[in-house]
């Protein structure tokens, strides 16, 4: 199609232009989290700094049990991750491939939590983790997020876009239910499956309002709370420091990105409502 | 006994049928067709002996017993898809032998099997790639390998060439006869091209809107449909169905009238509604400039080159729709007059209310069981079918 | 029921049981207990809860605050839709229709701040609008003008915590509208163009139309997550202040129940944030849903 270069030229300085608000905060943040503090105000527009020091971090990991945080962050993460993938994967499957009563309004009533604001579960489920004596512990943090619909969502849309008749060939074969899925739909969805255990990874590593209810003590905080502590709206002395936990905190979820990035992308781009 | 024996069987989806009524028998070791127009009701008919699809009511008899709740897996059925659906992410080979492996059946049985396959199926070479890395061809054939490679009772194939083009689709129809004609496996078939299904079975049912129309061999097809549906959606360019008056051995076709052959007449006769069509195909027309006794006149409106003949569309003087006549030389000209002579051998008389045949006389019926040589003989089961076949499979046989 | 039929009832229920399982723990019976204590007065210690029928819900509507929270809550549904529907819808028919080099590349970068915490997003941005030693103040500061204290007064304090969102869930948006948008046949594009329909109007009168379904979809979940993805920023900086300015429904609800501990109130609030949230799935369902489910 032909279309006019000058024009073109110009929604590319707009776009450019959003990029670069995309980027400033993660430039900022690396940047200033290797800069000591008088460095950072005195040269806040340097993004190679000329003095770079590990310092911050070094602080970072003295001051707070920043390994056990990290790994705290990372359990809460990997056990959320296998759990709901698993749970999806089934009830995508049950959702696509087998006729029942009552399918249809499962999958709208799960398909409606997406509108059910957390507050509305919020308290019951304080009390829940409460009265199992999981306060201030990890496993309290990571039950409430087990019930999430997306990834039945997303895999169930992968999953309807493999025809019937693969699964048809392999039932006319006498094959089983799990044997099915274990042959033919997993390595097929496996793109999607990697794609949602990513999110659901992603989304429990930044985790905010869980992790605030539910701990306490600084050896059982997650990487969400040990930031809050370095915040403040006027800012203060330990600026470069929180710069240093935010690029702990973004590095994990960063580099999945952008190795998967493009199935991630893919998977959202095809799981899109087309009427 | 591997045969398959629809009793009544009804398939609907609430108010919507889909398939009313059915009764037939497919015989063990033949090659049946399912042919009909789409939305008839027969891929549906296939998928319910496959066991894809639930019976709604009436039963459903395989090896002699009701199988309606056994489950597809249990039917001792292989089954060609349309689409082929092959296992993208598997090789040829363990596309072929996936179904061998999980019933953990020997591993030298297997290899034998599959050596044996891919043999018959030219796929040597290809048992390492990946269906995407296949032609269009190779992967029909591969799908057909993982059918005959579990060597059921029953062998059931829904329209497995029409993803093919024209000239593979040759090749592969011969494939699938010379096939089955090594297993003789009980074969169905479902296509909605009718020169598969002349070709390829040795009884074609015809389907129209969840009903059979007819059962019987391609050449009865062909020779004594037994609906107007069926003689219009066999051959082309489709058969002349003419709506016309009879009374007294008189025949009057627009507003002409022509006398009825006498062994006719007590057929005419019995027509229970009164009114009749009468249906003469495009080939059987012979067209002559002079009239015959049993000749009806029109104008030649235009002519349509086929290549090796012609279509020639002409006007009869009180008929409505325009008759086409296929001849091979001396072609007539738009705007000519034409005598269309009508050989009594090959008429077909039709109730024009019920839209079925009104029959055949027997001198008729006798020409046509004469010409009927794919007629496959129920005693001699474990013959070669008939002579038609022998001919194409000559080049099999070293194979 | 015959055979088949009941192996798919037995399996398909075996396969969705677990997630049930969890869905009935964690969302259903909280859903219903918050329902049930939005009529209690209580302070999730006290060992009894005094029933008050409605009285907590005729105090959220009596609370002068309440009609403040709420024109906040509009205010914040404005501006993310501007941010997060409007700008993305344009944007990805621009990159759809006009843009011819570099379409993933721009994809990757919009998605990529949707994978960082706002937690870490709130931080960065406390720093980088620092009104006082934050780089857009001293860059503003060279041209004489003086940054608000956007943490402290009303009004910037909603348009900077919705940026803040923004640059989360731009992204996100972003790639779905584009898939709507890029599913309009470019043919019917085509035949506008040689028509010589101006751009804004191909927008307008094909574009929007044809990829309805998605805009509508985007439309929802822009107020719906958006409104509860802002929590964090309000949590993180303003804590709902100054004198609640920041707060919204969602806000106020956690700010009840985990400050002021009144639960009654807090699930008050949250069941009507909750209404409000049904009005739209029930618009979702009228309008997009419809084609997904009749699809087979």
């Amino acid at each position: 199609m032909k279309t006019n270069n000058h024009s073109e030229i110009g929604w590319h300085m707009i776009l450019g232009a959003i990029v670069f608000l995309m980027l400033v905060p993660i430039v900022f943040a690396l940047s200033n989290s290797f800069k000591t503090l008088q460095d950072a105000f005195n040269t806040i527009f340097e993004i190679i700094p000329s003095h770079p020091t590990l310092e911050n971090y070094r602080h970072v990991f003295e001051k707070l049990p920043f390994v056990q945080i990290t790994l705290n962050t990372f359990l809460i993460a990997a056990s959320v991750t296998i759990f709901k993938t698993i749970t999806s994967l089934f009830a995508a499957y049950s959702f696509v491939y087998f006729d029942y009563k009552g399918k249809q309004f499962f999958y709208f009533i799960m398909l409606s939590t997406m509108f059910i604001p957390f507050t509305v579960t919020m308290i019951p489920n304080y009390l829940m983790i409460s009265k199992l004596g999981l306060r201030d512990c990890i496993w309290g943090v990571a039950l409430p997020q087990f019930a999430d619909v997306l990834g039945i969502f997303l895999l169930r849309q992968a999953m309807r876009g493999i025809p019937k008749a693969l699964i048809e060939a392999a039932r006319m074969e006498g094959i089983g239910s799990l044997k099915i899925m274990r042959d033919i739909i997993l390595p097929l969805v496996r793109p999607s499956i990697l794609t949602t255990g990513i999110i659901f990874f992603i989304n429990s590593w930044n985790e905010y309002v869980w992790p605030v209810l539910i701990l306490k003590s600084k050896e059982n905080y997650t990487l969400s709370l040990a930031l809050q502590m370095y915040i403040s709206a006027e800012g203060g002395t330990e600026f470069t420091i929180a710069m240093a936990v935010s690029v702990i905190t973004m590095i994990i979820p960063l580099a999945l990105y952008l190795i998967f990035q493009r199935y991630i992308i893919n998977t959202f781009a095809a799981s899109g409502v087309k009427g | 006994m591997n045969n398959i024996v629809f009793e009544h069987v009804v398939k609907a989806y609430g108010k919507n049928v889909i398939v009313n009524d059915l009764n037939m028998e497919i015989r063990e070791g033949e090659r049946l067709i399912l042919l009909g127009p789409s939305g008839c009701g027969k891929s549906t008919t296939l998928r319910m002996i496959a066991g894809l699809e639930d019976i709604t009511s009436g039963s459903l008899h395989m090896r002699g017993q009701v199988v309606n709740n056994v489950a597809c897996g249990d039917r001792g059925v292989s089954m060609v898809f349309q689409n082929y659906a092959l296992f993208p992410h598997m090789t040829v080979k363990n596309n072929i032998i996936y179904g061998l492996k999980a019933h953990k059946m020997e591993a030298a049985e297997i290899n034998r099997r599959l050596e044996e396959v891919l043999e018959i199926l030219q796929l040597k070479g290809l048992e390492d790639r990946k269906p995407k890395d296949l032609s269009g061809g190779q992967r029909q054939r591969v799908a057909l390998a993982r059918a005959v490679v579990k060597r059921s009772d029953y062998f059931l194939l829904d329209e497995p060439l029409s993803n093919l083009d024209a000239q593979l689709r040759l090749r592969a129809r011969k494939e699938l006869v010379k096939i089955h004609e090594m297993y003789r496996p009980t074969m169905v078939y479902v296509t909605h091209d009718q020169i598969e299904a002349m070709t390829v079975g040795q009884r074609v049912a015809i389907m129209y809107r969840g009903n059979m129309e007819m059962l019987d061999t391609p050449s009865h097809v062909y020779n004594m449909p037994a609906s107007i549906f069926c003689a219009r959606f066999i051959g082309s360019p489709s058969m002349n169905i003419i709506s016309c008056q009879y009374e007294n051995g008189n025949l009057s076709i627009g507003d002409q009238m022509i006398r009825l052959a006498p062994m006719w007449r007590p057929i005419a006769d019995a027509c229970p509604s009164g009114k009749y069509c009468v249906g003469i195909r495009p080939e059987h027309i012979v067209l002559s400039s002079r009239p015959t006794e049993t000749s009806i006149c029109g104008t030649v409106k235009y002519v349509e080159d086929y290549g090796n003949r012609y279509g020639v569309y002409i006007d009869v003087k009180g008929e409505k729709s325009e008759l086409i006549a296929i001849c091979n030389d001396s072609v007539p000209r738009p705007g000519e007059n034409i005598f269309m002579n009508i050989d009594f051998r090959k008429l077909h008389l039709f109730d024009a209310q019920s839209e079925k045949s009104l029959g055949y006389p027997e001198e008729i019926r006798r020409l046509n069981a004469a010409l009927d040589f794919s007629m496959p003989d129920a005693q001699n089961k474990n013959q070669k079918t008939g002579g038609k076949y022998h001919e194409s499979f000559g080049q099999y046989q070293c194979v | 029921m015959n055979n088949e039929t009941k192996k798919q009832t037995i399996l398909g229920y075996l396969f969705l049981i677990p997630s049930l399982a969890v869905f009935a723990v964690f969302m259903f019976y909280p859903l219903l207990y918050t329902f049930y204590l939005s009529f209690f007065e209580w302070n999730m210690v006290k060992p009894v809860k005094k029933f008050v029928g409605l009285n907590n819900y005729i105090a959220v509507f009596r609370d002068p605050n309440t009609f403040k929270i709420l024109g906040n809550t509009l205010a914040y549904i404005l501006v993310l839709l501007v941010l997060n529907f409007v700008l993305p819808y344009i944007l990805s028919f621009i990159l759809s229709a006009v843009i011819r080099h570099g379409k993933s590349f721009y994809k990757a970068v919009f998605f990529l701040p949707s994978v960082i915490s706002l937690v870490v997003g709130s931080i960065l941005y406390t720093w980088i609008l620092n009104p006082i030693s934050g780089p857009v103040a001293i860059i503003l500061g060279k041209f004489g003008i003086q940054m608000p204290f956007w943490s402290k007064t009303d009004g910037w304090v909603i348009a900077v915590l919705c940026i803040i969102t923004t640059w989360k869930t731009f992204g996100y948006n972003f790639i779905n509208i584009l898939a709507g948008v890029s599913g309009v046949s470019q043919e019917v594009i085509e035949a506008a163009r040689l028509d010589q329909v101006p751009m804004w109007k191909i927008f307008l009168d094909i574009i929007v139309p044809m990829s309805s379904a998605t805009g509508i979809y985007v439309f929802i979940t822009t107020i719906v997550q958006g409104l509860q993805y802002v929590f964090t920023p309000i949590k993180v900086i303003t804590q709902g202040g100054p004198n609640y300015a920041s707060s919204n429904l969602i806000y106020a609800s956690y700010h009840e129940a985990f400050t002021l501990y009144r639960t009654g109130t807090s699930s008050a609030i949250s069941i009507l944030t909750m209404l409000l949230f049904i009005v739209l799935l029930l618009l979702e369902f009228k309008f997009v849903e419809k084609g997904v489910y009749y699809e087979n």
